[in-house]
């Protein structure tokens, strides 16, 4: 531990460009980890908001919301038998404000529930992220398809749907819009997959997110991303220590000849390993949270601090894993060829 | 009396379907106090033997008792224990550890040999050690700024300063000047009777013989009397 330190303090820019590779790499993973799920937020904030529990869609909508129509009598017994639960529907739409400029928006109708706000007739609640683009409280919106207008009542935060903001609004407005009358899921919270329901097909707050097709495709290429990039610091960590353990094989030789174990050497790589990343890995936490408190209010970033944690702990994994590794050469190293190969 | 003895040691290196036999049986007694030195042309077997003597590699055939114990007979780590706690090495070159400072070197082997004695007690006896050498002025200096007498001096404390019972130097001075080959040996000699060592060594500078007690002589594997 002493001597990990002691070579550290020595030979401080050797370690430090290793530590500043460390930074780099944990902090873009964080950055672009913190972009997949403020553009996850942006695309489903709506649906990831809601507790743990079952979506149900009508079994011949083929996986796809949109087609789905749930039949009155059963959503009324699913309601009845759930007092939590609740149906509703999304489409996308426009919204124009009183200098006619078109907004796109999600429209969102729902029976009374605690998961979404009440809506009455001919008004409409909408996400933050309009107020900042000028509507305001009062505002009179109309939808081509929609014969009157819409009285906007309130706002809500980071409630968005497809990457467009949600609109709230109520199940009759909704209808004379896209002329349906049936719901086209409903959701029950804290249930499971055991619970079944005749002509309705069951899915996990995960699986219906994947049934939405731009979101599985754009979490895939991101998550590809991230996980690329622990790959790589993962072979970044062999590489650099097994170059390093091949500079100082004389040296673990003569370590050998006076009698230290082998185990010692590999403690004082580890400690190098954990010592190095712990402090790239801090630095780089830090600047990840501060850049998620200043980040553009419009930029889809969002960064929880678990998010970085369990990040930084598999770093860390991956980089004890490829430190070690590239220590085989310790093991192997015989004590009698170090002293034949002249000084260190 | 005789503390190290080697009977019928051999060592034979395969390469592919080509055996040779570099020690063809040599037995060898080292006392206690003395300094031996193995001499011979290149190729004669000697540092073959003296690697072999200090648990480096292992022999093909033949034992080899230190202390009353079977050292051929142990496993690698009863060997890296022995290494540590009761053998001393000096090598050709001094190899230091780069980034410890003279006192640190020191402080290191006493961590290695298992030291039991307090922090405090440590430093006392790595100054003592250092006061020993006479490179007590230099124990915050780094490898890099001592000379080859200096360095190699250091090796020597770094050798002794856990009181090991057997010292064994490979060519110590042979990447000296002639002066500070004198120093080194003289001071090898030294130790070795003050601290009641049993010293074996290699060496092919005729002029360094003047500060041993006891000459072996080495040729194509045997010992040449």
């Amino acid at each position: 531990m002493k001597m990990a330190w002691k070579e550290m303090k020595k030979n401080k820019a050797r370690f430090l460009i290793l530590g500043s590779i460390v930074f780099l790499i944990s902090f873009l993973t964080f950055i672009i980890s913190g972009l997949a799920n403020g553009l996850s937020q942006d695309n489903a904030a709506l649906i990831k908001d809601l507790p743990d529990g079952q979506f149900y869609l009508n079994k011949d909508a083929d996986q796809n919301y949109t087609f789905s129509r749930i039949d009155h009598v059963i959503q009324t017994e699913l309601l009845n038998e759930h007092p939590d639960a609740v149906a509703f529907s999304m489409q996308m739409g426009f919204l124009h404000d009183e200098a006619e400029k078109q907004q796109s928006v999600a429209f969102v109708t729902a029976t009374d529930s605690k998961w979404f706000p009440k809506v009455n007739k001919g008004e409409v609640i909408l996400d933050r992220s309009l107020e900042d683009e000028g509507m305001k409280i009062g505002d009179h919106l109309t939808n081509p398809q929609f014969s009157g207008h819409l009285t906007v009542k309130g706002f809500v935060d980071q409630k968005k749907f497809s990457h467009a903001p949600v609109a709230f609004i109520h199940k009759e407005d909704f209808q004379e819009m896209y002329r349906v009358d049936e719901m086209q899921l409903v959701f029950l919270p804290e249930a499971d997959s055991s619970q079944e329901y005749t002509g309705l097909e069951s899915f996990s707050n995960s699986e219906f997110l994947n049934t939405i097709a731009s979101y599985k495709a754009e979490q895939m290429s991101l998550n590809m991303i991230v996980w690329f990039l622990v790959v790589i610091s993962g072979l970044l960590f062999a590489i650099f220590f097994y170059m390093m353990n091949v500079q100082k094989l004389g040296l673990y030789g003569i370590l050998k000849a006076i009698g230290m174990k082998t185990s010692s050497l590999f403690n004082m790589m580890w400690t190098q390993m954990v010592v190095i990343t712990a402090i790239a890995l801090t630095l780089a936490t830090a600047l990840s949270q501060i850049f998620n408190r200043l980040a553009p209010s419009g930029m889809p970033f969002h960064l929880p601090l678990n998010t970085t944690i369990f990040l930084s702990v598999i770093f860390l994994l991956i980089g004890f894993i490829g430190a070690t590794v590239s220590g085989i050469q310790i093991k192997k190293v015989q004590p009698l060829q170090a002293i034949q190969q002249g000084e260190m | 009396m005789s503390i190290f003895t080697l009977n019928q040691v051999r060592k034979t290196f395969t390469h592919g379907e080509v055996s040779e036999e570099i020690l063809k049986g040599i037995s060898l007694s080292l006392k206690e106090g003395k300094v031996t030195a193995l001499v011979g042309a290149s190729g004669s077997g000697k540092s073959t033997l003296l690697t072999i003597a200090a648990g480096l590699q292992p022999a093909s055939n033949g034992q080899i008792q230190f202390d009353g114990k079977n050292l051929s007979g142990m496993n690698a780590e009863q060997v890296r224990k022995i290494r540590a706690k009761e053998f001393g090495f000096v090598f050709q070159f001094a190899h230091l550890v780069p980034f410890l400072t003279v006192e640190e070197q020191l402080m290191l082997m006493l961590d290695v040999s298992e030291s039991t004695l307090t922090k405090q007690d440590q430093k006392r006896k790595v100054t003592e050690m250092l006061e020993f050498v006479e490179m007590n002025h230099r124990k915050k200096a780094y490898p890099a700024s001592l000379s080859g007498g200096e360095k190699q001096r250091v090796a020597i404390a770094r050798a002794l300063i856990h009181q090991p019972k057997m010292l064994f130097a490979d060519e110590p001075t042979a990447s000296l000047d002639s002066k500070k080959s004198k120093d080194v040996m003289k001071l090898i000699r030294d130790l070795t009777k003050d601290l009641n060592l049993t010293t074996l060594m290699v060496t092919h500078d005729e002029e360094m013989l003047a500060y041993v007690d006891q000459i072996v002589k080495m040729s194509d594997g045997t010992l040449v009397v």
